[in-house]
């Protein structure tokens, strides 16, 4: 066989036998050798291709691995529900709202489906379609990553595009929660609110694995407890398809629900305290004011109200522009918690520090007169006056308290230079009133507080105010001057001072709740430290405090409750501002103390900022809070009480 | 009978297809959905294909080539005609109109002018071989191939384009054009590349900027390229098993039956499997060489250029632009790739290097035998060698 058709193939065709048609010749040697150039070529061609095989598949193939794995592994968080808030009577105070929002990923919408897609999210939510148009431009910068395209839809809406779904491609809505509020202003500045991520701290979220659209506490107790409210995120780690389908869990972990918290506060009466000082401030122009009530044995804040205020339900929604300006102009800077972001000279509630600080010293015996002439001149020709411009004569500390004497008191914190009286100095004034907590905060669980300042001579010198005078001490004594504290500072003063010398923290979280109502944790109270004042002398003073109210020439009559034994002291804080036509500087009104004196269940600071003489102005304010506490009922109206003096009448 | 039949044809030709056409239909099986039952499955559907194609084939093996030379003229007027008759009725798709649906089957006129071309240039180029060395041959053959061309720019399709002219320049250069005729066109083409670029579609530039920098755009128009990049890399030495990979399997591999065919076999079967492909080509197109230089006459020669040219340049575009060498083009896998068009008019090819090797020059069956084992270039030589 092999034979034959060799023969054959032979006999037909041989190199000498070219036919005669054009082309059917043999084929010529130079074309046989650019044949094999081209084969040679391609041979070359196909040692490229395996090169470059042997570099994808070998020497990088690790890198693909990696990048398939990348490509198709998703890791999707579960959000935790964000816990609740409650009073202390177990009163809800905040509810989570869902909000819907329609989000686009510009990578699945195709060119073609532009126009259609966009109307039909315009019809359904509600927004402009050219705002979705702007929006879809900024889409594209980044199409992988979903954008906002319309907020807080109706939930109509929300469902009617969830359902149309497949018709509306890289559309999507997403579930947010939104805080709402129950008692807006009363709790705003406690409770604080949510909102978007700041963009400075954007990157800190992150790292926590907090979603960018997430919005976190961003004041009040909201802040302070936003990692406790919101709990932990689970994961659902996923094998998705190219178009982001699941193909399959490979493992899902639960989130953790976030804690509810239980506040020290009852909402009836922070409501209540809050109304009795707005009746009060109400009777002035611009008023402003604040009012702490704390517990005196355990620190619990019972009220703390910072007038004016605001509704965090409007921050919780998304302020406009025009709601933020009107809060953000208010000279009264109603958006700051001033019972303790608020620094005020503290006047003559401060008094006890200095007296503390001579007894303990042994500047001055509790029993020894000092003589007050209305007027204390100084060798250098300075001139410290009494606000009695006639003196009060010879004053022990008790009268000294309850009269709030400045003369005794610079004379026992500076010295006087006509007598043998050397004073504590500022050094060992500094100290005692470091003592009673001032120059730092007291950590109550609630942000931006401020610590206050306590001058001495090096802090004067490096604030570049100039050298210490004897001036400075006698200011200090009696809470002027460079003296800066907050109003949850005094009060709490106060009540270690009404408790019998042990300074609290301050405690308005009670405790933290799981979802099944079992303590996850319980904040104990928690004692800074004991006041540098002996129980004789802590007598001493609580006894001058109850002169002050109760006594035939206290400064604080004002105060007297019907109810219960008030124990406190006025202060006049003058500031530097606009004198008015008397010449006289600007003052906040202050009444702080206790009640009932005898066994305290209540202790508080009450500031009328701008408000001129603390007996006037706070004092009366207090009488009605220790009126409310121990009755539970609203006292009358300030204008109707019978030593009612307008604040237009006052001196 | 039988064994004079086998004897004569071309196995080495034959197994390779065979091969190619075996690894297209496995990649096939591992895409096709489980409900796509008989002929709609895509496998079957290129199986049976393949079944008419590789009929076709081993009966043209038996007849002589050269009766393709009176069907040279009509069938490449008919193609020009169906080209110029697809821009009009043609169906669009993707911006481009490439092909009639005819129901049952599509026909895509450009295929079918490929090995309407290669048998029409054969034929006139063998019938100017005296010629051929002046710069006016090369010019009006140039002319003649720039009909399809034009046309097929038109579509628009600049990847078949330009594997027609690659295939024009294969079959000239061996039929003896002077090497600088043939680099003055191709300095002028790349001279007028600025103009071009100017009146150049939005899509062709878009690829262009594409090709050199893929991940600039990664889910625009580089996403395939990297993806192809990334299931290729990803199947290492030995793959991730037959129908096992992620990104074929999830779909972030696209066009993994036709165009990206190639990466997915890349993932499945790793490194042993893209070699062994790219060797079957290999084997293949030297084959087809081999039988070029056998070929009784110049237009047998030129024949089988002609497929060879056909079967490397678009098998090295193809697989080039899959591992990231060469520009995305949509040209397919030949053999491989799905597309009843394209398996077709290459086994007719494939047919015609059958039939040039039947009807080759006589030479002593021992050598062929060993050839057909070895394909070494000594015996390459000692056929050449009398020649010169």
């Amino acid at each position: 066989m092999a034979n034959f058709q060799q023969q054959n193939r032979r006999g037909s065709v041989g190199y000498s036998h070219p036919e005669a048609r054009p082309g059917a010749g043999r084929p010529p040697a130079d074309g046989s050798r650019r044949a094999l150039m081209l084969g040679g070529a391609a041979l070359i061609g196909n040692a490229a291709l395996i090169g470059r095989l042997w570099q994808l598949q070998v020497i990088e193939s690790e890198k693909y691995k990696e990048q398939a794995l990348r490509n198709r592994a998703h890791t999707e968080s579960i959000h935790p529900v964000r816990g609740l808030i409650y009073d202390r009577n177990g009163e809800s105070l905040v509810k989570n709202i869902p909000v819907y929002s329609v989000w686009l990923k510009a990578s699945e919408l195709s060119a073609d489906r532009e126009t259609p897609v966009l109307s039909n999210v315009a019809a359904l939510s509600g927004e402009l379609l050219e705002q979705l148009r702007f929006k879809l431009d900024q889409a594209k910068q980044s199409p992988a990553e979903a954008i906002q395209m319309a907020d807080s839809v109706p939930r109509e809406s929300a469902l009617a595009i969830e359902e149309r779904q497949h018709d509306l491609p890289g559309i999507s809505i997403r579930t947010t929660i939104r805080r709402s509020y129950k008692h807006g202003n009363t709790l705003g500045h406690i409770i604080g609110f949510t909102g978007p991520i700041p963009a400075e701290e954007l990157s800190i979220y992150q790292q926590r694995g907090v979603l960018f659209d997430e919005h976190v506490g961003r004041s009040g107790l909201e802040k302070t407890l936003q990692r406790e409210l919101r709990g932990r995120d689970g994961a659902r780690r996923l094998e998705i398809d190219a178009f982001g389908r699941t193909f399959q869990e490979v493992s899902s972990q639960t989130p953790i629900v976030g804690s509810n918290a239980v506040l020290t506060v009852a909402v009836n009466e922070q409501n209540a305290v809050r109304e009795i000082l707005a009746r009060h401030l109400a009777l002035r122009n611009q008023g402003a004011g604040v009012v702490v009530v704390l517990r005196p044995d355990t620190g619990d804040v019972v009220a703390m109200v910072s007038l004016p205020d605001y509704d965090n339900n409007v921050f919780a929604k998304g302020v406009s522009n025009k709601d933020y300006e009107l809060l953000a102009s208010d000279p009264r800077r109603p958006l700051i918690n001033h019972a303790i972001s608020g620094l005020y000279p503290p006047g003559s509630t401060y008094k006890l520090v200095a007296a503390s600080g001579a007894l303990e010293s042994q500047v001055i015996l509790p029993e020894s007169n000092i003589k007050c002439d209305g007027q204390l001149i100084l060798k250098d020709g300075w001139a410290f006056n009494d606000w009695l411009p006639q003196g009060h004569g010879l004053v022990n500390l008790e009268r000294a308290i309850s009269e709030s004497c400045n003369i005794y008191f610079y004379n026992v914190s500076g010295g006087n230079p006509y007598t043998n009286l050397t004073g504590l100095g500022n050094r060992r004034l500094s100290e005692f009133e470091r003592g009673f907590g001032f120059g730092s905060t007291t950590r109550i669980d609630l942000p931006s507080e401020a610590a206050g300042v306590v001058p001495t001579s090096g802090w004067k010198k490096d604030a570049n105010l100039g050298p210490w005078v004897t001036g400075d001490t006698y200011h200090s004594a009696i809470g002027q001057g460079l003296v800066q504290v907050t109003p949850l500072q005094i009060a709490n003063m106060y009540a270690a001072i009404g408790n019998g010398g042990r300074l609290m923290r301050p405690r308005i979280i009670d405790k933290l709740l799981n979802p099944e109502g079992q303590v996850v944790r319980k904040f104990q109270p928690e004692l800074l430290g004991n006041l540098p004042v002996s129980d004789r002398h802590l007598r001493l003073l609580q006894r001058g405090l109850l002169l002050a109210v109760n006594g035939s020439s206290g400064t604080g009559k004002r105060a007297q409750s019907s109810y219960a034994v008030v124990a406190g002291k006025t202060g006049t804080a003058e500031y530097s501002g606009r004198r008015d036509p008397e010449g006289r500087l600007p003052s906040h009104a202050w009444f702080s103390g206790y009640a009932p004196a005898s066994k305290p269940q209540y202790a508080f600071a009450v500031l009328v900022r701008d408000g001129g003489e603390g007996s006037f102005a706070a004092a009366p304010i207090a009488r009605d809070i220790v009126d409310y506490l121990m009755t539970g009922q609203m006292p009358p109206l300030p204008q109707d009480r019978p030593d009612y003096v307008s604040p237009d009448r006052r001196l | 009978m039988t064994r004079v039949f086998l004897l004569r044809i071309d196995w080495a030709t034959l197994i390779s297809t065979l091969a190619l056409i075996g690894l297209g239909i496995l990649m096939l099986q591992t895409t096709s959905s489980p409900e796509a039952q008989g002929l709609e499955n895509r496998a079957v559907q290129q199986a049976a294909l393949a079944g008419i194609g590789l009929v076709l084939a081993i009966s043209m093996s038996q007849i002589d080539y050269r009766f393709l030379k009176g069907l040279a003229m009509p069938t490449y007027i008919g193609g020009l005609l169906a080209l110029c008759l697809v821009l009009f009725i043609g169906d669009a798709s993707l911006g481009a109109r490439r092909w009639f649906d005819l129901g049952l089957i599509v026909i895509q006129p450009s295929e079918i002018m490929k090995i309407a071309a290669i048998v029409f240039f054969a034929k006139h180029l063998s019938e100017r071989h005296e010629s051929i060395r002046s710069l006016r041959s090369v010019l009006t053959s140039l002319g003649i191939a720039l009909f399809p061309v034009s046309l097929i720019l038109l579509e628009p399709d600049l990847g078949t384009a330009v594997i027609f002219l690659c295939i024009w320049l294969a079959m000239i250069f061996v039929a003896g054009a002077r090497t600088w005729h043939l680099v003055l066109p191709i300095g002028i083409g790349l001279a007028a590349f600025p103009f071009g670029w100017f009146f150049a579609q939005d899509y062709m530039r878009q690829r262009f900027v594409m090709f050199f920098n893929p991940s600039s755009d990664p889910l625009g128009a580089g996403y395939n390229v990297l993806q192809a990049q990334i299931s290729i890399g990803s199947g290492g030495y030995f793959g991730q098993g037959i129908g096992q990979g992620t990104q074929s399997k999830l779909e972030f591999l696209r066009v993994r039956d036709t165009d990206f065919i190639f990466a997915m076999l890349g993932e499945q079967l790793g490194l042993v499997g893209t070699l062994g492909l790219v060797l079957f080509f290999a084997l293949l197109i030297t084959q087809a060489i081999f039988i070029a230089l056998r070929a009784r006459d110049t237009f047998g020669q030129l024949l089988a250029i002609g497929v060879a040219a056909m079967l490397f340049t678009q098998s090295f575009v193809n697989i080039g632009m899959n591992v990231g060498l060469m520009p995305v083009t949509g040209i397919t896998l030949p053999l491989v790739s799905f597309g009843k068009n394209s398996l077709l008019v290459t086994l007719i090819g494939i047919g015609f290097l059958l039939s040039v090797h039947t009807h080759r020059t006589s030479a002593p069956f021992r050598q062929q035998s060993v050839q057909f084992v070895s394909g070494t270039l000594a015996s390459v030589r000692s056929r050449i060698g009398p020649r010169q």
